[in-house]
């Protein structure tokens, strides 16, 4: 039994990165803009987190400055997408390599510090008891006790979900990732409703990075993020953009990454193995999407 | 006429890459001004010490040979409209089958042994790219996905295999037994590691230039990466034709990744490869997908990275830096109008 508990509520503390960034996933795929560049968003999120963190001495402090680095980052992003008409693939590739160099580069400069930055001054980001929740025998172990960005992720799908399918802004948003140029004819501001899902999407994804670095240990290493925002949009398709689908499939890929390593444990499996797993899978229910799809079609 | 448009084409070509360098250079002086480095002093070091003798220079051909594959792999699959991200994943691949062909065949002569070892690692790596080829263009399954998570899948297997069934016992690091001797390539110029495989580089650039220029095959792919719905209605086999071209993708990079073994490292290391795959990515995009503009670029980069170990021991000048030069010359040869082809792609080939 305690077993299960625990390995529920690994799932849920390491599905929080990823659900929160698959929400910005989610909300630049609705528009028709795939965000690319999310793993470097919450790279950067993950660095100024634990950096300002520690320079300011208050965990907040840190918290705030990755939504805003993250946010800067997707201005530039939009920016080159959205005015400039660069690719949006090479732009989010671009992002991505600009914040791995631009972080490890800073990591030297400011810290003299080469992979990883481990401050001794930082607290991470407060832990929730619920109370009454926290009494229940089985749930109160899974639910209770999480950081706050782990609730957060929760409302974040909640608030995701509404946003798109229950005010006109969302329905302006799908209507400009479906058919832009219809979305104009019909008075649409596309530009704004583009950039607003894109800056969304960055502040998302700079809470992500937070949760990555501040979370639960307080350290940031080099490629911190090491594939997650990939995940992300893995999930995204996964969930056909739909917030709460895509947040389930960001829950199983928590569950094995909580499993992998109690399995590893138990089982002495090779550890390269298991972590190869989630990806295989992800391709796997991409070829099972676009099959269905496909037969759907005719 | 034809010939002297298509020499200027090429200077032009090679112009733009060396204007969008320079950009990117500037944009790194900037980021080390703000952080307090002298960036003349960083770039003096970097450029003095990648091209100071014969030896340094060789150092430079020999960063460069990798990533004139990688790009060439990214180019050919960039010009089809289709955006592969997995020529890192076949260069793992094909290095380890090249290395296991190394050091399995031991009694073959060299004038066989290298030549299967190459022969294999560019199957694997062709095989390899040709599923997430398969997958996008019969199921239109995006290929941008499939292939960065199939990185992941191949560096963990790679990784995988010399850390169980193929570990050589009482190495500290996760390798393979060494290649045979008579499997390693010639060094060219000693004490520099620059070996034949840089011969073989150029000849892959000539190669690939004649395919994409002369053969129908070329033709075929850049029409597909013009207009895939107008190539699809005047006949040509679409899905066929990308299917080919990510197999070639993953010959350049299974055969990229076979270079480093028989010529530098002599064995096949877990997680040995900087991100050569994703540097081809950027040199493809430089050069704007003209092999012999990727030769060009890839030849810059060698530069760059050849001198940039020195530029970090002697200016603390992290070596990082180049990727942040790297992400700018992405940015500033992505504005290019050339890059139309790609613009297309999200509305066109789908359907």
């Amino acid at each position: 039994m305690e077993f299960i508990t625990n390995v529920l509520f690994s799932t849920l503390r390491v599905s929080t990165p990823l659900i929160l960034a698959a929400m910005a996933g989610a909300l630049s795929k609705q528009v028709n803009l795939l965000n690319i560049a999310l793993e470097g968003l919450m790279l950067i999120g993950a660095f100024s987190a634990v950096i300002f963190a520690s320079v300011f001495g208050n965990v907040w402090y840190g918290l705030l400055m990755a939504v805003l680095s993250s946010l800067v980052l997707s201005i530039i992003f939009a920016i080159f997408v959205i005015d400039l008409r660069v690719n949006l693939i090479v732009a989010g590739l671009a992002i991505n390599i600009l914040t791995l160099g631009l972080t490890a580069y800073l990591l030297v400069v400011l810290f003299d510090a080469r992979g990883a930055f481990i401050p001794n001054n930082v607290v991470g980001l407060p832990k929730f008891i619920i109370p009454g929740l926290d009494a229940l025998p089985f749930l109160g172990k899974v639910l209770s006790g999480h950081g706050v960005l782990v609730y957060f992720s929760w409302l974040a799908v909640l608030l995701t979900h509404l946003l798109l399918y229950h005010t006109p802004y969302g329905l302006h948003l799908r209507a400009v990732g479906e058919h832009k140029e219809a979305a104009k004819t019909a008075g649409i501001a596309v530009k704004r409703i583009e950039y607003l899902s894109i800056l969304l999407g960055g502040v998302l994804a700079g809470l992500a990075g937070a949760q990555l670095s501040v979370g639960d240990l307080t350290l940031f290493n080099e490629n911190m993020t090491n594939g997650r925002g990939f995940i992300a949009l893995a999930a995204v398709f996964f969930g056909n953009a739909n917030p709460g689908i895509t947040a389930v499939g960001c829950l199983l890929f928590g569950l094995f990454e909580a499993l992998q390593f109690r399995v590893q444990i138990m089982t002495g499996m090779p550890p390269q193995l298991l972590q190869m797993l989630p990806y295989l899978i992800v391709v796997t229910i991409l070829i099972v999407i676009s099959t269905r799809k496909k037969m759907q079609k005719g | 006429m034809k010939h002297f448009s298509f020499w200027r084409n090429q200077f032009l070509e090679i112009l733009k890459i060396l204007v969008t360098l320079l950009v990117g250079l500037l944009m790194g002086a900037i980021v080390m001004q703000l952080s307090g480095k002298d960036w003349f002093q960083a770039y003096s070091a970097l450029f003095s010490s990648a091209l100071g003798n014969r030896v340094a220079i060789a150092n430079c051909l020999l960063a460069a040979t990798p990533l004139i594959f990688t790009g060439l792999g990214s180019a050919i699959a960039f010009r089809t409209g289709i955006f592969n991200v997995g020529v890192e994943g076949a260069l793992y691949l094909g290095a380890f089958a090249a290395a296991w062909v190394g050091f399995t065949f031991i009694t073959l002569p060299g004038w066989v042994l290298i030549p299967l070892c190459f022969l294999v690692a560019a199957v694997v790596g062709g095989v390899w790219s040709y599923v997430p080829g398969l997958m996008r263009a019969r199921l239109t399954v995006d290929e941008i996905v499939t292939t960065i998570l199939l990185n992941y899948v191949a560096i963990l297997f790679t990784s995988y295999l010399v850390n169980y069934p193929f570990k050589v016992p009482g190495m500290a690091n996760a390798m393979s037994a060494q290649v045979a001797q008579q499997a390693q390539l010639t060094r060219l110029m000693p004490p520099s590691q620059l070996n034949t495989g840089f011969l073989i580089a150029i000849l892959a650039t000539v190669v690939i230039a004649f395919i994409m220029r002369y053969l129908n095959l070329g033709f075929e792919l850049r029409s597909v990466g013009d207009n895939p719905i107008f190539a699809k209605w005047v006949g040509m086999p679409v899905q066929i034709i990308i299917e080919k071209v990510m197999f070639i993708s993953g010959v350049l990079g299974g055969v990229a990744g076979a270079v480093q073994v028989l010529g530098v490292h002599y064995r096949f290391a877990a997680n040995f490869s900087p991100g050569f795959g994703f540097t081809g990515i950027t040199i493809a995009l430089l050069a704007h997908n003209s092999p012999i503009g990727v030769l060009f670029a890839a030849l810059l980069f060698g530069v760059l990275r050849s001198g940039s170990a020195t530029m970090e021991l002697f200016t603390d000048v992290p070596r990082d830096l180049i990727r942040i030069l790297e992400a700018t010359v992405i940015f500033f040869a992505a504005m290019d109008f050339s890059l139309s082809w790609l613009r297309r792609r999200r509305d066109g080939i789908h359907h």
